[in-house]
């Protein structure tokens, strides 16, 4: 139940930089989901919270209380891996009982526990059988109640739902937080897959180079990206580099190559300066082309290629100048358009966000390691 | 359960680890790598003795005749080992065949005959045996040499191959059809694709042949006796460790300053020789490339089809037979024989006294080894971790009665001597053990992924308690194979024990000196000498037996 502080953590391995200077707090009985590319730091800001990884400098606490040099085992904070751990050599029931044991919680009680648990996962029929003979969803549920029944507090999940199948993964998505919600856990959850964090997640940290660069709500995060990395980690989106040259209240215009002016959401950066702008495929529409005026019209081009995706296609437009843009929309439009044809390009100006050039240049932005 | 319970709570606290580990680093290089080697510091104490030597023309001649022996040997013997090896390895680890399982124990069945046994077995099946011994064999006037070369091959070869199957098998049978399907004849693939991917089994095979070769003192011993090439006042034909035995026991002893001198000269030799050779097989193994540039598809083509294919695999099966498994079985041929009284209660003390030595040393192995080996297995890439790797092959590669020399000089020093024979014996035993042993851990403990361990802590258990119901467990069934390959190497071993004490009369040791009797015209001895060797081959089989029970237990586990 406990709030946890990480404060100005830094830790190094051998020259690559896995937390600099990082700070998060999560609140009591949060689900928080860490979500960052590989390599990120993610995987070590977690161990740092149960103490499997020591930090170099920095503090955590656990309910204001100083941890950083707490043993492990004292810590009460659970890990829950992508390979699940479940011990080999011992059935279900032994997994699932190992922590009451260790803790020399009376039997009777600790065999309770372990029963309902197993209940609450729905394999009480399973208690007798070998990890190895389970499949993978029911594996993760009993590395859930190996970790449920030993009473912490803390539940961290590294990357839980990897090693499911894309349907199943979906599925448990829910699950798993509804669970950790009964028990009133603090959770914190590290994912690299953005529509699980935007799913599950109270709140996201988006982390990068041992650095947290935005905490907020799913849908904050979502459309008020605080960098034009976010912007694109957290849902793709169109990223535009231009001028800006006229900004008010109402919304910032951004004159870019080709001779384009797009429109974007109002900023406080001033007029000439070098920006960015970021605006998600799913918030980018086109119609087919015409004189009319129309409101939203920030562009046209040529369509390139249509890719069929199911629930939704992407379109994407070639523009003279600015390269190509796409747009993602319901798959019931998919004969509406061709290859060849020439379309406008629209969006809200709220939905599109402007950003300052970073210094060291859109690409290094960019880059996903 | 309260002492357990006490070390439970002690394992929490990080500086008792750390003491417990440093205690167990401290063990490994004062009780084993710095008595192993001590030795070579006497050449600089003991200059004038060694100096004598080196201006004795004719003892120098008999030292570098034995070292020369001792070396290419062994290089014969590796090589021979690789050329068989590898057909056998790959019908091992490729094909599925009926009687394949029956195959596989008797491969390793030669690992389960203690040396000595071999030496007289040998003997008799190939050459001419001495008066006294009625087994007919082939009778072949072959030298001492070949005898002795043929006789390493037996003990060998089953490492040779067991490295090999172990590398064949990670190395995907994909890449090879891969290749195949890109047009490639089956030779040209392997060649190209399989046999580079091989290097690290190589070297690892060499290492191990090589060293076993250069180090087996027992069964050597006795096939030079039997050949008349070793006598008590001489003999014709040496290699380093049958020197260094023969010198200890039947030149006066370590006692005379003329013996002293020669036996230091040639384990210092010894030992840096293997040394150096152990640096320079892996450099030249790692380094080393196959020519893959080049592929010859015609002939490849023709290599691939036909007859040869079939004839190679005839040809190494055949050799399994005939050089490997017959000659190590020929001495049941004693059955036929009759046999006199039998001296049960010097045997049974023999047996007691290989066993204890043999169940100390491999005892001490897994307690002071299984903290290394945890460390060197789960910090790869740290430089302390890999020093410590390195460290632990040095007492594989060095001659085991080189070793044992050097150890008993090394604790005479302290003034220890025949007084402590057997705890003297014993120490020798954990010394050229103990690699065996932490190797075997070493590659456990790297197979289980350490999240068990981390995860159990998460949940609340100590260290040790991390260590004993997790990780222990679920390497239980290799740390007990680990323990009966050393404890089998161990009652097999006659080269360390003499070394170190004429007074501590093991097994092999007792059979060796039955030998001796037999050949001073007591031959009924000889007789004796092979119904002892029988029991003691169904002591080590009833151990191997163990531990493939053990081993495939395990797989089932997983």
């Amino acid at each position: 139940m406990p709030e946890i502080r990480l404060e100005s953590i830094c830790k190094d391995f051998d020259g690559h930089v896995a937390a600099d200077d990082l700070s998060l707090t999560i609140g009591d009985g949060e689900y928080l989901c860490i979500l960052g590319p590989t390599g990120a730091g993610k995987t070590t800001c977690m161990r740092m919270i149960c103490g499997l990884t020591r930090p170099d400098s920095g503090r955590v606490y656990f309910d204001g209380e100083d941890v950083t040099d707490m043993d492990v085992d004292l810590r009460n904070s659970t890990m829950l891996s992508q390979s699940y751990s479940l011990f080999p050599h011992m059935s279900v029931y032994n997994n699932v009982i190992f922590a009451p044991r260790i803790k020399e919680w009376p039997e009777e009680s600790a065999k309770q526990i372990v029963r309902s648990m197993l209940n609450m996962v729905h394999l009480e029929q399973k208690a007798d059988w070998k990890p190895a003979q389970l499949s993978g969803g029911q594996q993760q549920r009993i590395a859930l109640a190996r970790a449920l029944a030993s009473g912490s507090k803390v539940l961290l999940l590294d990357e839980p739902l990897r090693a499911l199948d894309a349907r199943l993964r979906i599925n448990l998505r829910k699950e798993l937080r509804s669970l950790a919600k009964e028990m009133g856990l603090t959770c914190i959850h590290v994912t690299h897959d953005q529509d699980e964090a935007l799913e599950m997640a109270d709140r996201i940290a988006v982390i990068r180079r041992g650095r947290i660069i935005q905490v907020g709500e799913p849908r904050d995060v979502f459309e008020n990206p605080a960098t034009p990395f976010v912007a694109n980690f957290v849902g793709r989106s169109n990223v535009v580099t231009g001028r800006l040259t006229a900004s008010d209240g109402d919304h910032a215009e951004v004159t870019v190559p080709g001779g384009w002016v797009l429109r974007t959401r109002p900023t406080g950066i001033p007029v000439g300066t070098d920006v960015v702008v970021t605006v998600k495929v799913g918030s980018t529409k086109v119609s087919h082309a015409t004189d009319e005026d129309i409101p939203n019209r920030m562009c046209t081009g040529t369509i390139e290629r249509i890719l069929y995706e199911g629930a939704t296609i992407t379109v994407d437009v070639s523009v003279d100048g600015m390269g190509t843009l796409s747009a993602k929309l319901p798959n019931r439009k998919y004969d509406d358009y061709k290859a060849g044809e020439t379309v406008d390009i629209q969006w809200v100006p709220s939905k599109a966000s402007v950003f300052t050039m970073p210094e060291q240049g859109l690409e290094e932005e960019m880059r996903l390691d | 359960m309260s002492v357990l319970k006490r070390i439970d709570e002690l394992s929490g606290n990080p500086k008792v680890r750390r003491s417990w580990f440093t205690l167990a680093c401290a063990f490994f290089l004062i009780i084993i790598v710095i008595p192993s080697i001590f030795v070579v510091t006497k050449i600089l104490t003991e200059w004038d003795l060694v100096n004598n030597i080196l201006s004795d023309a004719s003892t120098m001649d008999i030292i570098m005749g034995a070292v020369w022996n001792s070396f290419s040997i062994a290089f014969i013997v590796t090589v021979i080992d690789i050329l068989v090896g590898l057909p056998m390895a790959w019908i091992m680890v490729r094909r599925e065949f009926r009687g394949k399982n029956v195959l596989d124990t008797l491969m390793d069945l030669p690992l389960a005959f203690p040396t000595a046994v071999l030496g007289l077995s040998v003997v008799v099946f190939w050459a001419v045996p001495p008066e006294g011994i009625t087994v007919p064999g082939l009778g072949l006037g072959i030298t001492p040499y070949m005898l002795v070369v043929l006789l390493h091959i037996i003990f060998t070869y089953p490492y040779m191959v067991r490295s090999l199957s172990a590398i064949l098998e990670q190395i995907e049978p994909n890449y090879e059809t891969a290749a195949m399907t890109l047009g490639a004849s089956r030779w040209t693939a392997v060649r190209t694709i399989t046999l580079p991917l091989f290097r690290a089994g190589l070297a690892t095979g060499f290492i191990l042949c090589f060293a076993r070769s250069l180090s087996e003192t027992g069964g050597t011993n006795i096939a030079l006796l039997l050949m008349g090439a070793i006598t008590d006042d001489g003999g014709t034909f040496f290699t380093g460790p049958t020197f260094i035995a023969w010198m200890k026991t039947a030149f006066g002893g370590a006692t005379s300053p003329e013996a002293m001198g020669a036996m230091i000269l040639i384990s210092v030799i010894m030992i840096v020789f293997a040394l150096i050779l152990l640096v320079v097989v892996r450099k030249v193994m790692m380094g080393f490339r196959i020519p893959i540039k080049k592929v010859w598809p015609d002939i490849g083509r023709k290599v691939s089809r036909g007859l040869l294919p079939k004839a190679k695999d005839v040809l190494a099966m055949a050799f399994l037979l005939f050089v490997v498994l017959i000659p190590s079985f020929y001495i049941f041929a004693f059955l036929t024989q009759p046999t006199g009284d039998i001296d049960f209660g010097g045997l049974l003390s023999a047996t007691g006294t290989s066993f204890l030595v043999a169940g100390v040393a491999v005892a001490v192995d897994i307690v002071f080894g299984m903290p290394v080996a945890i460390y060197i297995a789960r910090n790869k890439g740290n430089r302390l971790a890999d020093v410590l790797d390195e460290l632990v092959n040095v007492p594989l590669i060095i001659p085991t009665t080189a070793l044992g020399f050097s150890l008993a000089l090394f604790w005479g020093s302290f003034g220890f001597s025949d007084s402590v024979a057997l705890m003297l014996v014993v120490l020798g035993h954990i010394s050229f053990t103990y690699p065996l042993v932490v190797r075997n851990l070493v590659g456990a403990i790297e197979e289980v992924d350490p999240s068990y361990e981390e995860i159990a802590i998460t949940l609340g258990a100590k260290p040790f308690q991390a260590f004993r119901k997790i990780l222990f467990p679920i390497i239980k069934s290799s740390v007990l194979a680990g323990g009966i390959l050393a404890f089998t190497r161990s009652l097999g071993e006659t080269g360390a024990t003499v070394a170190i004490s004429d007074s501590v009369n093991t097994i092999p040791i007792y059979i060796t000196n039955l030998v001796k009797a037999g050949m001073a015209g007591e031959y009924t001895m000889f007789a004796e000498a092979a119904m002892c060797s029988i029991v003691l081959i169904a002591i080590c089989f009833v151990l191997m037996m163990v531990i493939r029970a053990m081993s495939q237990g395990g797989d089932r586990d997983a």
